[in-house]
């Protein structure tokens, strides 16, 4: 009986105590469950969560052979926390700071002074810097040293690969943003968009499975591809330098452009920059003077202008006239020859072989003001090129009612008229391509990351003057090379050349200085144009004549040509007399 | 009466108990294989579960490792691919050229394969047209050429001091001809033979026709 009470006594002790126990737990969990829920959630997400960015690479941007102009590529920050700098031991043997610094500073050839005193300089600071953007192998180097202090954190630069070639054009990137040429126009086509992504770690730094999740899908940036011939363009950049320097002018531009679809193969600005290191380069010297300076062109201009008047009927290659020693536009304002001051019996081939700008306004005054405002329009002169460049210059044809007496005349031999040396290529292109216009094409189109290819859209070619007019032109240009002054400079054994110099002066507050711009402009092989060559150098010193420019156009010309294999004229040239 | 209607009714008792026992006893062997079975299962699913989880981590620890042998490769990629753009940039293939003796001739003549006959005028190069490469951006940028130009430029440069090396222990020959003759077998020699293999691939670089 008693046995009984004691063993219920003793269930009911135990079932009290499991109740208790139930009942603190069921408080406990609703505490945690219920009441601190979301913050302990939280809690326990960071501890465990860590979230990570997926780099996405900004697009390259290519040649038209695929070298990589400007690309993205890893380096490395290294850094240290000065707090934790100290000796350490390798393999039992003890390196010191300075030890260690000697060591950092052996692999990435920085001063190890100047790493101890990032470090020394505030010991309590959390971080310094110790070398900035290592690259990848030198990153291994410094792993392979096992420092337990130093820090190394991946950031993407980008690089240039070929440096100051086609720095014109790429343009460059800021610290934010890109801030010039192609990397900003296309920077829609480039842009990368970095991706996140978060996922769980294990103590020991391994992530676990199933959880990594991705917040954002990373974007690569697509690809640039350019028209341009790296190779061609860093020899024609040599070539400005070379004789740039030696005439002491201020800057040279030069073009090349494939006659039958308008690339671009070449566009040079001398002098230039890195775009890997431009922070001491001056700011003018940053852009693609090419496209976005306008110059009054000069006798250049005068093929141009012959184009115009054969192509309207006032004119043809052995059209007679008496080109006269002063052209009198109106009392007291006379247009004069740059050399000769007699009348001369000319043909109109002998007006562009001679340059003479007496005999070309005689020729010009043929001509309605209005009429030649619309072909030089129709030339694409006052507006952009189809490159369509960031911050490209229209240059400036004057409307018809502000063409004075003068300037009808004097745009004829390229003075009252300013264009950049694309458009001036652009019109030459033109003339050699039986007078249809092709939009100049710089930017081939766009490698999007996907792998589709979006190309550039094409310009609509325009016939501006007859190809009639454009062959006798040429034709013209040829006797320039053949019976000029330059011959000895400009031929180019066995091939057939038209080219035309140009000497225009610039104008500063006081009318026409003395400052000059030399230019040549023309295309080989003659009997069918494949390719124009553009040259102008701003401001010659040594020699003001445009017969300085005639050596870099004609280096240019011949390395065109070898460097494309064109085959040398066989057809022997039949060109119109130049006096009568 | 009592006990004998007691009795029966006890014996239907029993009675009814009895078979109870017996279908008790006679169920409680499958039961235990029941629960033996069931067991059995939940461990064993709990144990493949365990094992699949092993094997899964095992598989994150092989994924970690694998990625960061991606990324390791990715980064050796990316070196040689920025050693080739240092050296096929073509102010580095301009001083190579310069400094093996190579000078730019921008007359060359063609060989019409149809027939055989040369069109275009050959004509030497000039010899002042030495392969200088000019500064372009008015002296304002910090020129260090990568590494791997540097070791190439040493290569060629000692393979260039072999030669002369060679050369010059030569006897000085008597008639100028044979001397050029002899320089130009033991140049070519050397260079086939002496020559350390160049870093960035060994064959002889070779025109690339456009």
């Amino acid at each position: 009986m008693s046995h009984q009470r004691v063993s219920r006594r003793r269930m009911g002790i135990a079932l009290l105590v499991v109740f208790l126990m139930a009942g603190l737990l069921v408080t406990r969990l609703v505490d945690v469950q219920v009441v601190r829920a979301a913050e302990l959630k939280e809690q326990s997400a960071d501890i465990r969560t860590t979230s990570e960015v997926i780099w996405a690479a900004r697009g390259s941007i290519v040649d038209s052979f695929g070298n990589d102009l400007a690309t993205d590529v890893d380096r490395y920050d290294v850094s240290a926390d000065p707090r934790k700098v100290g000796d350490f031991r390798r393999d039992g043997e003890v390196i010191t700071v300075p030890a260690a610094m000697a060591e950092i500073a052996l692999i990435t050839d920085a001063n190890p002074d100047e790493l101890l005193y990032a470090v020394n300089r505030d010991r309590e600071a959390h971080f310094t810097f110790l070398v900035k953007s290592v690259s990848p192998e030198d990153r291994q180097a410094l792993r392979d040293l096992r420092n337990p202090w130093l820090q190394m954190d991946l950031v993407r630069e980008r690089t240039y690969p070929f440096g100051a070639v086609t720095a014109n054009l790429t343009g460059m990137l800021g610290t934010d943003e890109p801030l010039a040429g192609v990397e900003r126009k296309y920077d829609p086509c480039l842009r990368a968009i970095n991706g996140t992504a978060t996922y769980q770690k294990g103590a020991d730094g391994i992530r676990l499975p199933g959880t990594t999740q991705l917040v954002e899908q990373p974007i690569h940036g697509g690809d640039v591809r350019l028209t341009i011939d790296s190779d061609l363009q860093w020899y024609v950049l040599q070539t400005l330098a070379e004789h740039g320097s030696n005439l002491g002018a201020q800057y040279g531009s030069a073009m090349v452009v494939r006659v039958d679809d308008g690339h671009v193969l070449a566009a040079v600005d001398w002098p230039t920059f890195d775009p890997n290191d431009f922070s001491n380069a001056p700011v003018e010297f940053l852009g693609a003077r090419s496209l976005s300076s306008p110059y009054e062109p000069g006798s250049i201009m005068k093929s141009v202008g012959i184009a115009m008047l054969i192509d309207g009927g006032y004119t043809y290659s052995e059209d007679r006239i008496v080109a006269p020693g002063f052209y009198e536009v109106y009392p007291g304002q006379y247009i004069k020859n740059f050399l000769v001051a007699d009348n001369r019996q000319l043909t109109t081939a002998g007006v562009l072989q001679t340059s003479s700008n007496t005999g070309i306004s005689v020729l010009a005054d043929r001509m309605p003001k209005a009429e030649a405002t619309r072909y030089l329009h129709d030339f694409g002169f006052g507006e952009i090129t189809g490159i369509d460049f960031l911050g490209e210059s229209s240059g400036q044809v004057l409307p018809v009612d502000r063409v004075d007496a003068l300037t009808r005349y004097n745009q004829f031999f390229g003075q009252g008229i300013s264009v950049t040396a694309a458009q001036m290529a652009s019109s030459y292109q033109t003339l050699a391509n039986d007078g249809v216009r092709v939009p100049l094409r710089l930017v081939d189109g766009c490698m999007t990351s996907e792998g589709d290819y979006v190309p550039e859209p094409v310009g609509e070619p325009v016939q501006v003057v007859s190809a009639s007019a454009a062959q006798q032109t040429v034709r013209m240009m040829e006797t320039v090379v053949t019976q000029g002054a330059l011959r000895n400079t400009l031929e180019i054994p066995g091939y057939r050349v038209a080219a035309k110099t140009g000497t225009a002066e610039i104008a500063n507050s006081e009318g026409y200085g003395g400052d000059r711009v030399i230019s040549l402009a023309g295309m080989a092989p003659a009997e069918d144009p494949e390719y124009v060559v553009l040259v102008s150098f701003y401001k010659p010193q040594t020699s003001r004549v445009s017969s300085a420019a005639a050596p870099a156009f004609h280096e240019i010309l011949s390395h065109v040509l070898k460097h494309y294999r064109v085959a040398p004229s066989s057809e022997p040239a039949v060109l119109p007399p130049l006096t009568w | 009466m009592t006990a004998l209607a007691q009795s029966p009714a006890g014996a239907q008792k029993a009675r009814a108990v009895t078979p109870t026992r017996q279908k008790t006893k006679a169920n409680a062997v499958p039961k235990l294989r029941y629960i033996v079975v069931l067991l059995a299962g939940i461990f064993g699913i709990l144990g493949g579960q365990l094992l699949l989880s092993i094997a899964v981590s095992g598989g994150a620890y092989e994924i970690a490792s694998l990625k960061s042998d991606l990324r390791g490769s990715q980064q050796e990629q990316q070196i040689v691919g920025e050693e080739i753009s240092a050296l096929v940039a073509p102010d580095t293939l301009a001083t190579l050229a310069g400094s093996m003796g190579m000078v730019p001739d921008n007359n060359p003549a063609y060989i019409r394969v149809s027939d055989g006959a040369i069109v275009g005028e050959a004509l030497p190069a000039e010899a002042s047209a030495n392969g200088q490469v000019f500064a372009v951006t008015a002296g304002t940028e910090s020129l260090v050429p990568p590494r791997i130009v540097e070791d190439v430029f040493l290569t060629i440069s000692t393979a260039a001091a072999l030669e002369a090396d060679v050369v010059d222990a030569l006897a000085p020959p008597s008639d100028e001809a044979e001397f050029a003759e002899t320089t130009m077998s033991v140049v070519s020699t050397v260079s086939v033979s002496e020559t350390p293999a160049p870093r960035f691939g060994g064959s002889i670089p070779s025109p690339v026709t456009r």
